[in-house]
This record gives C-alpha cells, sequence and structure tokens, in this order.
C-alpha cells in the first residue's frame, strides 16, 4: 500500500480511509470470530453447571460446579468408551502412517509399470461416499466375525486415511534430494535400509502431519462406529454420546454437555498445538487431485 | 529413480491390502446385495426389484427433495459467508491468524457433539438460540417444526463448514498477485469493479471446487441429521443417507438399503467426475 500513498497529494486522503476500512473489516472478523466460537464457550460455561441451572440466562448461575466431571470420570462405561476411542483412533493412525510412508515413498521416487494408474486409483477412494460403502461392509464384517473389534475400526481407519497420506507423503518424499540416498547405497546399504534409515528419518515432520490429522479424524467419527460397534463395552465415545443423548429426554443436559466438552478436547487441543499441519493439508487434498 | 524389481510393488501392497479390502471390496459388493433380498435370514436373488421399488416409492422422491433443499441451502449460504470471510482475511490485516484459528474449532468437533450443541441451542421452549429466533419465525418450536428441524440442521452443518470452505476460496484469492490490484486502483477502478473485473474471474475455478465439494458433502451428510433430528419430526428431515441409514441398519433390509446405496453411488460418482474435470480443466497447480 506504500506504493498508493506516493503517488499524489491526494492518496494520503484515500490511505487514512483504507485505515480505517480495515479497523472496521478487524472489529468484525472479531465479531464474526466470537458469534463462531459463542456455541462452544456456552457449551463449556454449561458443563460446569450442576443440573438443572444450565438453562439460566446467567452464564454464571450455579457457580464453579464440577460435579458432572466427578461423575463422568468415575463412571467406567465413560471411561471404557474413551479408550476405546483412543485404541481404534491411535491404531488407525499408525497403520495409516506406516502405509502411506511406504506407498509414498515408492510412488513419489521410483518410475514403475503401471504407477500412474495405481496412484489414481488409490486417490480415487477418497471420493468413495462413507455411509454407501459402511452398509455392505456391515454385511463382511458381520460374515467374518469381525464386527464389534479393535480390529475392523483400525483398518477403517486405515483405509479412510492412507489415500491421503500417501499424497502428502508423495509431496514429502519429493522435496527430499535423493543425493543422500544414493550416498547410502554406494555405501553397501540395501534399498529397504536407505528407506528405512535415510529417508524416514528426514520424512518426520511428514509422518507426524500424517498421524496427528489421521487421529483427530478418527476420534471424530461417529458414522463408522456407529454402524460396525454394537456391544456398550466396546462403542466409541461418539457412538456412547449418541446413547446418551438418546436415552436422556431432557432430564441431565448439564451432564451431556460435560461429556462432549471432555470428547471434544483431543481434537480442538490438536488443532490448535498442529494448525499449520492441519490447514496445509485440507488445501492439499482439495485442491490438488 | 528407476525401478528396483518388485521393491516399488512391495511398499505400495500394505496400502492396496487395507483399502481394497475395506473400500474396493465393499463397494462392489454392495451390487452383488442390491439384487438381493433378505427376509428371515434368506438370501433370494430379486433381480431389479429393489430398484423398481425405490424408483416406484413416494418415500423416495420425498427424501430426494428434502436432500435436494438442504443442499441448495447449505451450500449457497456457506459459499456466500466463505466468500466474504475470505475477503475480509485476504487484506491481511496481521494478527488475524488466532481468528483463523478461533472458526476452524467447528469443523474439529464431531458431528455428534455439534449434533447435541445445536440441540441444546434449540431445546424445546428453553434453548438460547430457541427463544432468540422463535420471534423471527412465528413462534414456531424449531425443531418439533418440519422446516424449522431442516433449518437447524443447515445452520449447524454451515457452522461446522464455514472454515472449510473459507479456507479453500483464500487460497484461491492468494493466487492473484497484488501488482494486479494496484495497477487497477492507479487505474481508478472502483472497489466494486475490481472484484468483478479481477478477483471473480480468477477465482472462479476455486469457487466452482468449492461448490462442488459442498454438494459431494451436502449428499452424504448423515451425523448430523441422526445426531439433531433423527431424521424427525416425522419423516420431514428424512434425506436420502438417513433413509439409507435407517433401512439397512435399523430395519435391516440390506438389499433395499444396498439398493439406494447403488442409487447414492452414482449420484456421487457423477458429482466426483465434474469435480475431477473442474480441477483438470481449471486449476492450474
Amino acid at each position: 500500500m506504500a506504493v498508493i500513498s506516493t503517488q499524489a497529494p491526494s492518496s494520503v486522503a484515500r490511505l487514512t480511509l483504507r485505515q480505517r476500512s480495515n479497523v472496521v473489516l478487524f472489529l468484525t472478523l472479531a465479531l464474526v470470530s466470537l458469534l463462531v466460537i459463542f456455541p462452544v464457550i456456552y457449551a463449556i460455561f454449561t458443563s460446569f453447571k450442576p443440573r438443572g441451572f444450565g438453562l439460566a440466562r446467567d452464564l454464571l448461575a450455579g457457580g464453579f460446579y464440577l460435579g458432572n466431571y466427578e461423575l463422568l470420570l468415575s463412571t467406567p462405561r465413560f471411561v471404557r468408551q474413551i479408550f476405546n476411542s483412543f485404541v481404534m483412533s491411535f491404531g488407525g493412525g499408525v497403520i495409516t502412517t506406516t502405509a502411506a510412508a511406504m506407498a509414498g515413498y515408492a510412488f513419489g521416487r521410483f518410475s514403475f509399470r503401471g504407477r500412474t494408474v495405481l496412484l489414481s486409483i488409490l486417490l480415487a477412494v477418497m471420493m468413495l461416499p462413507g455411509l454407501t460403502n459402511l452398509i455392505p461392509l456391515y454385511k463382511i464384517a458381520s460374515d467374518l466375525g469381525l464386527r464389534d473389534t479393535y480390529l475392523i475400526m483400525i483398518l477403517v481407519y486405515a483405509a479412510y486415511g492412507i489415500p491421503f497420506g500417501t499424497w502428502v507423503m508423495v509431496g514429502f518424499f519429493r522435496s527430499i534430494p535423493t543425493d543422500l540416498e544414493e550416498a547410502a547405497k554406494v555405501d553397501g546399504a540395501t534399498p529397504f535400509q536407505a528407506f528405512w534409515l535415510v529417508v524416514l528419518p528426514l520424512a518426520a515432520p511428514g509422518l507426524t502431519a500424517v498421524f496427528i490429522t489421521n487421529f483427530v479424524y478418527n476420534w471424530n467419527d461417529f458414522l463408522a462406529a456407529l454402524v460396525l460397534l454394537s456391544s456398550t463395552a466396546m462403542k466409541t465415545a461418539m457412538v456412547g454420546l449418541f446413547d446418551f443423548q438418546n436415552q436422556l429426554t431432557g432430564n441431565n443436559n448439564e451432564l451431556l454437555i460435560a461429556a462432549c466438552v471432555l470428547i471434544m478436547l483431543p481434537g480442538v487441543v490438536l488443532f490448535v498445538l498442529f494448525r499449520n499441519a492441519f490447514l496445509r493439508g485440507m488445501l492439499e487434498g482439495a485442491l490438488k487431485g | 529413480m528407476r525401478a528396483r524389481g518388485l521393491f516399488p510393488y512391495v511398499l505400495i501392497l500394505p496400502a492396496f491390502a487395507v483399502v481394497g479390502f475395506i473400500s474396493f471390496y465393499p463397494t462392489l459388493y454392495s451390487f452383488f446385495l442390491s439384487l438381493h433380498s433378505f427376509r428371515r435370514g434368506q438370501q433370494t436373488f430379486v433381480g431389479l426389484r429393489n430398484f423398481e421399488q425405490i424408483l416406484n416409492s413416494a418415500g423416495f422422491y420425498e427424501s430426494l427433495r428434502l436432500t435436494l433443499v438442504y443442499g441448495l441451502f447449505f451450500v449457497s449460504l456457506t459459499l456466500l459467508f466463505a466468500f466474504l470471510l475470505a475477503l475480509a482475511f485476504n487484506r491481511k490485516l496481521g494478527y488475524t491468524g488466532v481468528f483463523m484459528t478461533t472458526i476452524f474449532i467447528p469443523w474439529m468437533l464431531s458431528e455428534i457433539v455439534t449434533g447435541i450443541i445445536f440441540r441444546w441451542l434449540f431445546l424445546p421452549g428453553y434453548g438460547l438460540l430457541q427463544e432468540l429466533f422463535s420471534p423471527l419465525f412465528g413462534n414456531i418450536t424449531f425443531l418439533g417444526h418440519p422446516q424449522g428441524a431442516m433449518g437447524v440442521v443447515v445452520g449447524a452443518t454451515i457452522w461446522r463448514t464455514l472454515a472449510f470452505a473459507m479456507l479453500l476460496i483464500l487460497a484461491g484469492l492468494q493466487t492473484i498477485s497484488s501488482e494486479v490490484y494496484e495497477a487497477a486502483a492507479i487505474d481508478g477502478a472502483t472497489g466494486w469493479q475490481i472484484f468483478w473485473y479481477i478477483t471473480w474471474p480468477l477465482v472462479r475455478p476455486t469457487t466452482l471446487v468449492v461448490v462442488l465439494l459442498l454438494s459431494l458433502q451436502a449428499v452424504n451428510s448423515t451425523g448430523l441429521f441422526l445426531s439433531i433430528t433423527n431424521g424427525g419430526p416425522g419423516r420431514a428431515t428424512e434425506v436420502l443417507s438417513v433413509m439409507m441409514y435407517r433401512e439397512a441398519l435399523v430395519f435391516f433390509n440390506f438389499g433395499y438399503g444396498a439398493a439406494l446405496a447403488v442409487v447414492m453411488f452414482f449420484v456421487n460418482a457423477i458429482l466426483a467426475a465434474v469435480y475431477l474435470r473442474t480441477m483438470r480443466s481449471e486449476i492450474v497447480v
């Protein structure tokens, strides 16, 4: 904008006008952000209220009450379902990251017969709609006795994450120079050793990004878990919330909201800590198919 | 690098094994299931009868209509708000990173958490937004009213998706170099002229991509409907995906549900094909 201010005397007035409009714009953005985040803040306040105080128009009514959280954390079912969510999200993340690193290295580094076709097929999976796939999968998993197991959920989350993870890793491996691998091979390393010991450590930031984003998406998954898990002991926290919501008809909303706040925490915290990885991933996933 | 024998194939094997078992095989299997009927554990081949039944049921067309209404409102409103926000963020005011992070938080909440919060805000009779908005809409109880309930789901979906759509449009805006704007300003173009003759033609491709991605999301949206309205009141919010979920996994009409899934598959495939074509022809990366 310095360009404009050096043009002519009249542009001084234009600059201040622009500055003034920038202040208005800044305040508008602040207000919009506040409106967007308000439901979350309202939920957090509600979660610290005793039963029946949630609807008071005073945000601080009922004082600072920890009973909802105490009750939740001492309910074995709730703790168990959080644990299930963790195991399935983590397992899915590990398999996604491992398989995506391997496939990303192959697609990013080597030219081999069928490379383009195979990569296109893998990326096309991102376009398969979730529920459409879950109906036949429910039948297949039932027939194989895999319904209601950690294994099937870990595989489902890995399958959801691998195509996108591979795409991110292809880009990552292409940005690492090949010199080091060549040097390793001259020193007598096998291709696998070169990959495992030399390239993979350099790709650590990419691996972290793939793992963290996949973990959060798995943690937040509702539909796949709803379809494939049926016993209380195996359900994830999200499905547990759904049951909780349906059982409770207008009774203890404050407790339900407190459960929501606890369950949203991992996703929100990981996003705030790793937001650049998430934002870059979203852009790459959507605009560079 | 040149391929070393089987090494690249070994590296891609795990990825293809998992995706093949969880994604490809079930999709093919749904075509098989859609040609069968499942009664009392008996599987019988019925040909295209499930599809016939779908195309002859009034419920299907009503669900299709609801899906289109939902999609139309969700896509157009999200696009409008996302565009305005992206234009604001593109001014590079400084210190706006915290706002960006803030508006992305809803995208990091699961559909069920979003659903519970919105049900709480629209709790019949007492909810904060129920009280605030109902005078504007003839004092209806939103969740008990056919269009009201749809409105709440549309609102919740926009709330969750806004930041994502904004980010994509912002990325499109940032590909326009500031020199173009400066040149236009020197030539005396007004703000509206700059938008209409410079900004819009250059972000049109990105906008098209966003519209297609949002449409795909609209067609497949299930979780927010299940958690906020569960298809109700009555069947007033039973969009196609909710209908499919109920038929297959609540009433265990696998054949019928799978046939619906096949129909949805083709709807998705058409949208995805248009999306990929747009990406190829319009976006140069």
